[in-house]
């Protein structure tokens, strides 16, 4: 029986930080355990031989250690206890919110005892019960072979890390292979693209931890305890890479034309093609969309690498991490006919005029109209499809357009500087060294006009942008031969196809979401996955780089850490499971799957917050560690030492709230006696049953807080409101409920609000 | 001209007003505008006249009261592009017509509104709005063809199968009378009437 447990409380002086407020003689009077013991200093060496002695002589099964805030000690004690199951072991809180949040020794130390207490009943219900350690296999998937891939597959190749490599095209390289110029804003200067992609191309190409999957997709994944079964499908390439030498034979004898994706479709190529110069695998491809199937490259093939009958073929892989870097499109100009993009040939996008510039492009390099002429004027229209509220519009600006059009600008310039090139923008965001950039453009006699185009139309040969200049206040209509829009970067195809394969969560525009914007920028909302590029949100070459060896490095804190977890977790019992799926609908955390016809919970991801059990019509689900009855144990605990006319308030806090709880001990702000705080692993785990037993058993008042950024935050409140209206059914007051935002630093904020429930209470209890 | 703004200025009151109007659809559309001019680029008005319609929203933002009585508010004529192209999700078109209801209030445009007058009649007399007679003439010379086009209308649609044209029944014109004279609009437009005609 739990009741003849043996415990064993040990209390802590704190130096007099506990003691010169509370009265532990009084204390030790009020306890009725088979043990207390006490010392000034506790949480010393010497404490720990107390409290070990104390379990051999004693023969203790439980240990209530009342000193200071579990927050800052818990992992001593949990030590100390030993070899006691250190969840056996619980610790009252009386210094942080007893002696230094209350003045009034008599008061304090009536708190002190209803706490310990509180302690005494709960560790009763504690079961011995081991942290959850996982190691993850350290094989490693990248998704996306673009510039953001790569850097992240070479990091951790060069850290002794196995990487797969994907890449759904033909050839890795990305958007970076394609976009000539690149400009890093302390040079001043536009240099080769290509120049410094290749060696890193190479480098990745002779690593031999380096998988390179082309012409490659994930199409199914499963996770398993921090392990990830995917299924690749490999589409035919239909050359085979070992033998090809890629003479460019083949592409001479193909009969087929087709225009050419690489070049923006500015250019054709062959049905059998190699996508650009040093792409990799160093190999031709065919198109089979639009082969004829003359076999006129199979007669001009000398090494007979050609194999028309190429299948696709699936492919498993395991894997501890992953990392998406599936990249971005470009705004469709199809959805802003009134620029005319369509309608006419020269008006272009950037990406395009990217590819007129750069010298392995259509025009090797020259910037020439449609009719082989030099443009006299280059209009730029910025933000097309960005910081723009109409359909099919993005909210958000994407962030490179301005520099990429300076750039464009200024080559433009520096060869042609007859053509006068004029940028009509909203706003020119440079920020950082990128400003000395702009100002570098403006002495290249580049001129900017302020305002968002309207339309173009045609006039003549010439195009019309219709503007008006806003820091004239005058409508304006420039005629120019060449219009170039700088469209907004979107989230690709593979984003958005890889963010519901591997169930991660994305952002309202469609981007791979991370799970929190400031302090973790590279993981997503699923354990073990994570993001970097422009799959993540517009960025340049630089952030994608940056956050792709984060990445990384992230990975690689997994394969060499591995991972602790509290064994607090939900466990399904496969008798009474009937598979409805109704838990892995209710799981906030993405924690349950259907693996092998069994629910799976992954340790890695569950919380222990309880929600799924509520859904589960078969009760086959429990969360270990007894943590309901530890609940009601504590209420219990807590309110049976309960004196007539003491008013009692309890509070449920979770690690956040009570941390700013904590914060108000240490900052020696002060709050009511009456304030009894309760720690739980989640604060959706507090059940009305317990809120119900509490205000019928003594407690005046239940507060409950919660951190607003808690993934389970709306549906606590909701709960809290229907536990209200239920209250208010019995025919009881619902203002003795509370449900209140925590904030860590907000601590003055919670403590006012204790005394501002405490006053109420009152208040209620004095009408009654 | 230099501008003070006082501690105790609240320039951004004018635009809480106009976000308030009921007639505004847009939300706090008029405080997201970043005056990038698109509005002006696609409007009819500020190509053939002084309406600029990104400086309307300007002035509103800086609290210029004076707008109200600004002469080029009335150039407006409704055609909603400004309102369509808007990249901020505003729509200056609305808070033109709350402006204008302003001025209204205040008893200034009634020059304006009293050439219109006769759309305000129609709804007495057919219940329905009607382009005044006054305008035929205009029409005619911008729309080549179009006083032929509706001298002919019926023999048009019987030509083309319709009906002819529904005009509400008597009882349909006595309610909407009532209830145009009940909600005050009659005495409106009878001010604006009685006002003009005194002044010339």
């Amino acid at each position: 029986m739990r009741d003849d447990l043996k415990v064993g409380v040990f209390l802590c002086e704190c130096g007099g930080n506990i003691s010169d407020i509370v009265d532990l003689d009084k204390v030790r009077e009020e306890l009725d355990v088979e043990f207390i013991g006490q010392f000034e200093n506790l949480c010393s060496l010497n404490g720990r031989k107390i409290i070990r002695d104390a379990i051999f002589d004693h023969d203790l099964d439980r240990v209530v250690v009342a000193a200071c805030s579990p927050i800052s000690h818990e992992k001593t004690f949990q030590d100390y206890v030993k070899p006691l199951n250190p969840y056996l072991m619980d610790m009252a809180n009386i210094r942080e919110q007893c002696s230094w949040v209350h003045s009034d020794s008599e008061r304090a130390t009536r708190k002190a005892i209803t706490l310990i207490n509180a302690s005494i009943e709960k560790v009763k219900q504690s079961d011995a019960v081991d942290p959850i350690y996982c190691q993850t296999p350290d094989e490693v998937a990248i998704i996306g072979g673009g510039i953001a891939g790569m850097n992240a597959a070479l990091s951790l190749a060069k850290q002794g890390t196995k990487v797969t490599l994907i890449e759904q095209s033909p050839s890795i390289g990305g958007h970076m292979a394609k976009i000539g110029k690149v400009f890093s804003p302390v040079k001043i200067a536009e240099e080769c693209g290509m120049c410094l992609l290749n060696p890193i191309l190479n480098e990745l190409v002779w690593n031999e931890n380096i998988e390179v999957l082309t012409n490659t997709k994930v199409i199914e994944a499963e996770r398993r305890a921090g392990t990830y079964n995917l299924i690749l499908e490999k589409s035919p390439r239909y050359i085979d890479t070992e033998k090809c030498i890629a003479c460019g034979k083949c592409a001479e004898a193909c009969e087929v034309e087709v225009p050419n994706d690489w070049n923006d479709n500015l250019s054709m190529r062959k049905a059998i093609y190699r996508p650009f110069g040093q792409s990799y695998p160093e190999a031709y491809v065919i198109d089979m969309d639009n082969c004829s199937k003359c076999s006129n490259c199979v007669k001009a093939c000398s090494m007979k690498a050609i194999r028309l009958r190429g299948k696709s073929e699936r492919i498993p892989l395991q894997v501890g991490s992953i990392i998406v870097a599936t990249g971005h499109k470009l705004f469709d100009m199809e959805k802003r006919p009134e620029y005319g993009y369509a309608r006419y040939d020269d008006v272009i996008t950037q990406s395009e005029l990217g590819r007129i510039t750069g010298v392995n492009g259509p025009t090797k390099g020259k910037l020439l109209k449609s009719n082989g002429e030099v443009p006299k004027r280059v209009v730029m229209i910025q933000c097309v499809g960005s910081r723009d509220e109409k359909p099919d519009g993005h909210k958000y600006c994407s962030k490179i357009c301005c520099t990429v059009a300076l750039k464009n600008a200024n080559i433009i310039k520096h060869k042609y500087p007859d053509t006068d090139v004029l940028i009509c923008y909203t706003d020119v965001r440079t920020p950082g060294m990128f400003e000395k950039y702009y100002k570098h453009t403006q002495e290249n006699e580049v001129r900017f006009l302020r305002g968002r185009p309207g339309e173009v139309v045609k006039k003549g040969d010439n195009y019309i942008v219709r503007t008006e200049d806003t820091l004239k206040g005058e409508f304006v209509e420039i005629e120019a031969d060449m219009v170039v829009l700088s469209t907004a970067m979107e989230p690709s195809e593979g984003t958005e196809e890889i963010a519901e394969i591997l169930n991660i969560g994305t952002t309202e525009d469609g981007f791979i979401k991370e799970s929190h914007p400031k302090i973790k920028p590279v993981a997503t909302d699923v354990q073990g996955i994570f993001v970097c590029g422009t799959a993540h949100e517009p960025k340049d070459i630089t952030d994608s780089i940056m956050q792709a060896t984060a990445a990384a490095a992230k990975v690689n804190e997994y394969n060499y850490g591995g991972v602790e977890i509290e064994p607090f977790i939900a466990e399904i019992d496969n008798d009474r499971c009937n598979l409805c799926g109704e838990c892995i609908e209710r799981c906030k955390y993405k924690s349950m799957s259907i693996q092998n016809d069994e629910i799976y919970i992954d340790p890695m991801s569950c919380t222990g917050c309880g929600k799924c059990l509520v859904g589960c019509k078969q009760r086959a689900i429990t969360v270990n560690g007894n943590i309901d009855e530890k609940i009601m144990a504590t209420i219990k605990g807590a309110l049976s030492k309960k004196r007539d006319g003491e008013r009692m308030i309890l509070v449920f806090l979770d690690n956040i709230g009570y941390t700013a709880a904590d914060n108000i001990g240490v900052n020696r702000l002060s709050y009511p006696e009456s304030i009894h705080i309760i720690k739980v692993i989640s604060v959706n785990r507090v059940r009305p049953r317990h809120i119900k037993y509490a205000l019928e058993n003594g407690a005046d008042g239940v507060f409950i807080g919660e951190f607003p950024g808690d993934l389970m935050y709306d549906e606590v409140e909701r709960k809290i409101q229907r536990a209200k209206n239920r209250l208010q059914e019995l025919g009881e007051n619902p203002e003795r409920i509370t449900f209140s935002k925590v904030y860590i630093p907000y601590f003055s904020g919670l403590a006012r609000k204790f005394n501002e429930f405490d006053a109420k209470i009152a208040e209620l209890d004095d009408e009654t | 001209m230099s501008i003070q703004q006082k501690i105790n200025d609240s320039p951004i009151e004018f635009a809480v007003q106009i976000i308030n109007d009921v007639k505004n659809s847009k939300d706090e559309g008029v405080l997201k505008c970043v005056q990038c001019g698109m509005c002006t680029s696609t409007c009819p008005a500020a190509r053939h006249s002084d309406y600029n319609p990104r400086e309307i929203i300007e002035r509103v933002l800086d609290g210029d009261l004076s707008i109200i009585e600004d002469d080029s508010l009335w150039d407006c004529f409704y055609c909603y592009t400004c309102h369509s192209v808007c990249p901020a999700g505003n729509s200056v078109c609305e808070v033109n017509q709350i402006l204008k209801q302003i001025a209204v209030y205040k008893g200034i445009g009634y020059d304006k509104l009293y050439e219109y007058l006769g759309f305000a009649d129609s709804y007495f007399t057919a219940a329905i709005g009607a382009i005044p007679e006054i305008f035929f003439t205009d029409i005619d010379r911008d729309v080549p063809g179009w006083w032929d086009f509706r001298q002919h209308l019926d023999e048009i649609r019987s030509e083309l199968e319709l009906d002819p044209p529904l005009m509400p029944p008597k009882d349909v014109i006595e309610e909407v009378s009532k209830i145009l004279t009940i909600t005050g609009f009659k005495d409106k437009i009878e001010r604006i009437r009685s006002a003009e005609e005194e002044s010339k």
